[in-house]
């Protein structure tokens, strides 16, 4: 995934997943892993994943607000960066 | 106060019996009904809920610095991609299978310093290079409360780096600290009942055929529904001005799910025996004796 400009984005400076969702307090950040591996799935095939398949992987995962469903959609990784610099 | 004078002020105000219904249930999620509130109690017990309950969470950290040695002789390093502090927070926010026999650190007959009563420990021993899990997460003691979910990552690890941390998990409430919330998306309603005549709406059937469960009566004039249970077909009874919707302010449908640090009932049985705590708490303090 490619970090926006200055690789922010909505759910702050996040090097990995935040634990629990800010609003509600949902634990999704194993929700997230599971999430991020059937997308990729899907991108081997050599395609976006469509909206719909998107929802269709949150309802399964039990992701059904949508404060939650923020967090996972708009985080970026960045802890594979910093890596070598530890 | 007296027992004779709480029931006293009971029989003052409008005081019904209250009656609870189970709709729907799972380990972690609950729907049910309950029958005889206010809306104000109504709220009460959504705040109960949401920052009475207790649970178990991580509060104290130690990590080992310096360099840590496996069993080889290979020599890795305690240095983290992520501060210690965010590691520690991460730790925190973990749900962890809770026992509520176990003491409050503050009422346990260690007076705050910390023993098998009040106090769960966990340790991390790990070498790199890859993803430190929940799992990761060794009870030490009492072997059934364990991470609730395994697959939380905490932190990576990169070559030679390792982590080994020990971690010291107290009961605590949402009050202090989120990391003592057992539910979340704490929510509740009104009771609706939709009332349709046959004559006016000629496509009750469909929605009948959509929401079977929805029926609460029927005859041969007039049917009526309730979304007490969701059925997102019935919301366009809503905007039907033929339709007559009436709401019920003493009778709520209320549902949370848990972490899974507490199964839902049980949280629900904690919680309304907590709330008539509360609730007596504020009577002893307004009326006194």
């Amino acid at each position: 995934m490619v970090p926006g400009p200055r690789g922010r984005n909505l759910t702050g400076d996040y090097m990995i997943i935040p634990v629990r969702c800010f609003s509600c307090g949902k634990v999704i950040s194993s929700s997230s892993v599971k999430f991020e591996e059937k997308m990729a799935d899907i991108r081997k095939t050599g395609r976006e994943p469509t909206p719909d398949e998107i929802s269709r992987e949150m309802e399964s995962l039990g992701i059904h607000r949508y404060c939650c469903r923020r967090m996972i959609l708009s985080h970026i990784d960045l802890i594979d960066e910093i890596l070598p610099f530890s | 106060m007296t027992e004779q004078r709480r029931k006293a002020v009971r029989e003052a105000g409008e005081y019904k019996q209250m009656s609870v219904t189970i709709n729907t249930m799972s380990d972690d999620f609950i729907r049910f009904t309950v029958d005889g509130l206010t809306p104000s109690t109504a709220n009460a017990l959504r705040r109960t809920l949401m920052d009475d309950v207790p649970k178990l969470a991580i509060d104290k950290v130690i990590f080992h610095h310096g360099q840590i040695r496996d069993s080889e002789g290979n020599v890795y390093d305690s240095s983290l991609p992520l501060f210690d502090e965010i590691v520690a927070h991460r730790l925190s926010l973990v749900p962890i299978v809770s026992d509520l026999s176990m003491n409050f650190r503050d009422n346990c007959s260690c007076k705050g310093e910390g023993c098998p009563l009040c106090t769960m420990t966990f340790s991390i021993n790990k070498i790199g290079s890859g993803v430190v899990n929940s799992g990761d997460l060794q009870p030490v003691g009492k072997s059934d409360l364990v991470p609730a979910d395994k697959e939380i990552p905490i932190v990576k690890l990169g070559p030679r780096q390792a982590i080994l941390v020990t971690a010291e998990a107290i009961l605590g409430t949402g009050k202090k600290h989120t990391k003592w919330q057992v539910t979340s998306g704490v929510s509740y309603k009104y009771h609706r009942e939709f009332l349709v005549e046959k004559k006016k709406v000629k496509n009750w059937e469909t929605y009948k055929n959509h929401c079977p469960d929805s029926v609460l009566s029927e005859n041969a004039e007039r049917i009526v529904f309730s979304d007490d249970n969701r059925c997102t077909f019935l919301s366009q009874l809503l905007d039907n001005p033929d339709v007559k919707v009436t709401e019920d302010d003493t009778k709520y449908v209320f549902q949370f799910e848990t972490d899974g640090s507490l199964k839902a009932i049980d949280v629900l049985d904690y919680a309304l025996k907590r709330l008539s705590q509360r609730l007596n708490l504020l009577l002893d303090s307004v009326v006194g004796d």
